[in-house]
């Protein structure tokens, strides 16, 4: 095999490589340098005009509205992490650990179900299951307890968050924590080690990088969600994603909009980063 | 004994707990289809076919199908043909810059689906290619090549490395050796890639809302439902997509599941 | 080896499950597609709110000159015009807007053609002000032709709210209502109602000096804690609907009529400080190359036929424009004219409410830019 890699690039080796360099150049990394661009256009009239002004930058990360809806982005996109990340742990532990391989694999093949049903549909279920007068409330209702409000509040913000990604979460968990050295464990709890402390000091830091990875995708999905804090959250307050849908309806302010893109795009980066950088380190 | 016998069953009832909140949503969403009740609530109304009814004289929703049904093919096979692209390159070659080259091809999914759709139209109507019928082809292909190359890369990294020297060895050129070799062990990979980004693609709809103009898509119908005259038609339109992104899913699945991991695979 | 590898790799059973596969996924999608029974027609291209084009409003239409009308939905006269701006030339042949993002399509100058008001049936307009509608008309001539219009004012839940509460909008900041009122999710509507309430009616809510927009600002913050969201049409509906909220600001029968219809106990009342009016029409888009037909519709919409579908429209319910349109109402439809006070005589007749000067004219802001309202509102969701 070596001999035939150690060539240099021949028609061969292009006509696999080339495709992919193609598109997404012209078509991801173009468009978000576009965007990037666009965020130092001008709009007067209604229509975009081409320029290079920081003016776009300077007014929004001025106002209090975008700093306070990027707190609140930030904060429950974090929130959502925690909370899936701690809900999807026993779980994917449970299956893991505590049921065959045959049974694994259908949990998993029942998790990927909900990324082919409409995430919009799943979430007008919600709004129905939520409401004052919905589902859970009527069953409230039926145990004589006072109807308990979720839905506009942060609570249905979250149940959606939890929608997006809790399925993604439960896979990834259970395909790391299911690639751990049975023996290690073993070994741990020969040793006299309690079962908590074998979950703690031994499955979660060899498991660490599966961990890490599906927080960062659940962090990701929640801060660029606009559906649930708009459909569930009654957009009270409205997220990065709203403000940037918001912003595009008001006097077509694009270039402003691409201003929020690209701060999320930067958030994002940095967390990435961060996770990244914290999933692959080495214990000391 | 008993001990592990309770936890068992708290693990057991705790991962059911956790596919009642995944399912939830479905489930209900099957019922209210069938529900007479334009605002579903508690008790329910009564049995009707009245919403799918609707759909189905509606003009609209079969363009929608027949548009979202072509996406969906067309973005699965370039998407596929990229993704097997990248991952045969992934696995083969050593190159300057290799992980730019691995970040380009599995970036987008980390980028919001709002921020990547106002990019695409900002981007495609600078260009004069936004409203096309091609442009949410363009867009879904961006977003679903990573899945693919994930997909087709896993399988490759089952392949018994020393097959492809054999076979050169052998004397086949290295075209040959693609086309008997490495295409036929891929094709399990290749088929479930084609049915999960045909799925991904079918169910997309915030970069579809943005790029699609006049040529809507069925989750594009649905955001107008759901923005516009809120009704059971969305639950009518969510099972029948359901039901066709589930047949893609399962053929995959099967797929995935014969003869995982046998020929020339190290096992 | 080649051979030998080969015969490993493809079993006859993958192939029989690929193609068993391949046939299902084939028959699921395409059956339906037989069943298509709509035969070739022109598509006309419309750029409307939703509902605009569904069957209720445009079948007969459709039926009697074998055309099908090809929406694309937009929410929000902002997001009309991105739709326009971001298209090819030549992608829509009519536009539906209100007048004052009509207004902004003919400032543009080469969007919209300009109309013959002759082609029209202007002489049977209700009102005067219908004839020269502001936004509608530039420099004494036609760009947009009025079709549709109605009041926005207090809307609410009559278990929980009484009509005689709902006639201010001071309602809102009831204490009962705390957490019950919804906001329709654009400034105009909501803003300008608090306008109202702080007594801007001369010349308009919308026309205000300084002083009375840092006013009309403070006036809104004191709302927020009442508040419980900030929807969409979708929103507001179903919130209405399963009395999510009691009240909401900035909508009217257009939201509230369909629920009613469908038995909600729900209903609107331009209050006793005055109510705004939202004023919906058509245009004709210069790049297209249906003007004929497109003007066609607008005629038909006009005709008695096309005012009494357009008064029931299913997605969202309007008042007629013309004297014959309302008259038609009257004998086709006596409930639904009674229930909206379109009959001679009754206080809550519309034409009644812009004569006695209790309504006004739905606008964008005259002495501050739409930007500020624009960021103030931002900064209100945010509070």
């Amino acid at each position: 095999m070596a001999s035939k890699t150690s060539k240099g690039l021949t028609w061969y080796a292009a006509t696999w490589r080339l495709p992919n360099l193609v598109w997404q150049f012209l078509f991801f990394v173009v468009p978000l340098a576009f965007l990037f661009y666009l965020s130092f256009w001008l709009v007067r009239n209604y229509r975009m005009v081409p320029g290079f002004d920081s003016v776009n930058w300077v007014k929004m990360l001025s106002k209090d509205y975008f700093w306070d809806a990027y707190y609140f982005t930030f904060c429950m996109a974090l929130v959502a992490t925690v909370i899936t990340s701690c809900i999807a742990f026993p779980c994917s532990y449970g299956l893991a650990f505590k049921t065959s391989n045959a049974t694994r694999r259908w949990a998993i093949f029942f998790l990927i179900i909900p990324f082919f049903t409409s995430y919009l549909v799943r979430i007008y279920s919600w709004q129905v299951i939520l409401a004052e007068n919905g589902v859970i409330n009527a069953a409230l209702g039926y145990l004589g307890l006072n109807p308990f409000i979720m839905l506009n509040t942060v609570v249905g913000t979250l149940v959606g968050y939890l929608t997006l990604a809790l399925p993604l979460v439960v896979i990834l968990q259970t395909l790391s924590l299911s690639n751990i050295d049975r023996s290690l464990i073993g070994a741990a709890e020969n040793l006299g080690c309690g079962r908590l402390r074998v979950v703690f000091t031994v499955i979660i830091p060899l498991a660490k990088i599966g961990l890490i990875v599906g927080a960062v995708f659940c962090f990701i999905l929640s801060f660029g969600d606009f559906v649930s804090p708009y459909y569930l959250g009654g957009s009270k307050p409205p997220t990065l994603s709203i403000l940037i849908i918001d912003t595009t309806k008001s006097g077509q302010q694009w270039p402003r909009a691409a201003v929020v893109a690209v701060s999320m795009i930067l958030t994002l980066l940095v967390v990435a980063f961060a996770a990244v950088t914290a999933a692959y380190r080495k214990r000391t | 004994m008993t001990a592990t016998r309770t936890t068992s069953l708290f693990f057991k009832s705790y991962i059911c707990l956790v596919f009642v909140f995944v399912v939830a949503p479905i489930l209900a969403s099957f019922i209210f289809s069938f529900n007479s009740d334009r605002f579903p609530t508690i008790p329910l109304g009564n049995f009707t076919l009245h919403w799918y009814k609707t759909i189905y004289h509606d003009k609209d929703v079969w363009d929608a199908l027949w548009i979202s049904v072509t996406s969906a093919i067309s973005v699965s096979i370039i998407a596929t043909f990229i993704g097997f692209c990248t991952a045969y390159t992934d696995y083969r070659y050593n190159f300057f810059g290799k992980s730019a080259y691995l970040a380009l091809a599995l970036l987008p999914p980390t980028i919001p689906l709002v921020i990547m759709g106002l990019a695409m139209l900002a981007w495609l109507s600078h260009i004069g290619m936004s409203g096309r019928w091609y442009s949410i082809i363009i867009a879904h292909v961006v977003l679903c090549t990573p899945f693919a190359m994930a997909i087709i890369r896993i399988r490759l990294a089952q392949l018994n490395s020393s097959a492809e020297a054999a076979a050169w060895n052998l004397g086949a050129s290295e075209w040959r050796t693609m086309g008997e070799i490495i295409i036929p062990f891929s094709l399990p990979a290749i088929i479930s890639s084609l049915c999960l980004t045909a799925a991904v693609s079918f169910d997309e709809f915030a970069v579809s809302w943005f790029v699609s103009g006049l040529n809507k898509t069925i989750p594009v119908i649905i955001l107008e439902v759901l923005q516009g005259q809120v009704d059971p038609q969305i639950n009518a339109i969510g099972t029948f997509v359901f039901l066709t992104s589930m047949t893609l899913v399962v053929i995959a699945q099967i797929l995935l599941m014969t003869r995982h991991g046998k020929g020339l695979s190290h096992e | 080896m080649l051979k030998k590898a080969k015969r490993q790799l493809i079993k006859p059973t993958r192939r029989k499950v690929l193609k068993l596969g391949m046939a299902a996924t084939g028959a699921a999608l395409f059956t339906p597609f037989i069943h298509r029974s709509w035969a070739n027609t022109v598509e006309i291209n419309m750029l409307s709110w939703y509902g605009l084009a569904e069957p209720d409003m445009v079948e007969e239409f459709e039926a009697q000159h074998n055309v099908k009308f090809k929406p694309k939905y937009y929410a929000g006269g902002d997001n009309m015009l991105a739709a326009l701006s971001q298209s090819p030339p030549g992608t829509f042949d009519i536009i539906h807007t209100d007048a004052e993002y009509a207004r902004i399509l003919i400032d543009r100058g080469d969007l919209i053609d300009e109309l013959n008001p002759s082609d029209y049936p202007y002489d049977d307009m209700l009102h005067d002000d219908f004839t020269k509608f502001p936004g509608h008309w530039k420099n004494g001539k036609l760009f947009s032709v009025i079709t549709r219009f109605g009041h926005l004012g207090v809307s609410y839940n009559k278990e929980h709210v009484s009509a005689e509460e709902a006639m201010s909008y001071n309602v809102f900041w009831n204490p009962k209502l705390k957490g019950k009122v919804g906001h329709f999710d654009w400034h105009l509507p909501s803003l300008g109602e608090i306008s109202l309430l702080n007594g801007n009616n001369n010349p308009g809510p919308f026309d205000i000096s300084a002083s009375a927009w840092g006013k009309v600002k403070e006036k809104t913050l004191s709302l927020k804690p009442q508040v419980k969201g900030f929807f969409d049409y979708g929103g507001t509906f179903s919130s209405l609907k399963n009395a999510e909220i009691w009240a909401c600001v900035g909508i009217g029968d257009w939201v509230t009529g369909v629920l009613e219809k469908d038995g909600a106990p729900v209903g609107s009342v331009v209050p006793k400080e005055g109510g705004i009016q939202w004023t919906e029409s058509y245009s004709i888009v210069s790049t297209s190359k249906k003007k004929d037909i497109a003007k066609k519709y607008i005629q038909y919409s006009l005709t008695p036929a096309g005012q009494v579908r357009s008064a029931g429209m299913k997605a969202y319910p309007a008042f007629a424009v013309t004297k014959s349109g309302m008259k038609a109402l009257q004998e086709q439809k006596p409930d639904e004219a009674k229930r909206t006070g379109q009959m001679p005589g009754v206080p809550n007749n519309p034409i009644t409410l812009i004569k006695e000067g209790r309504i006004h004219y739905r606008d964008i802001p005259q002495q501050q830019s739409l930007e500020e309202w624009n960021e103030f509102w931002s900064e209100y969701k945010n509070a």
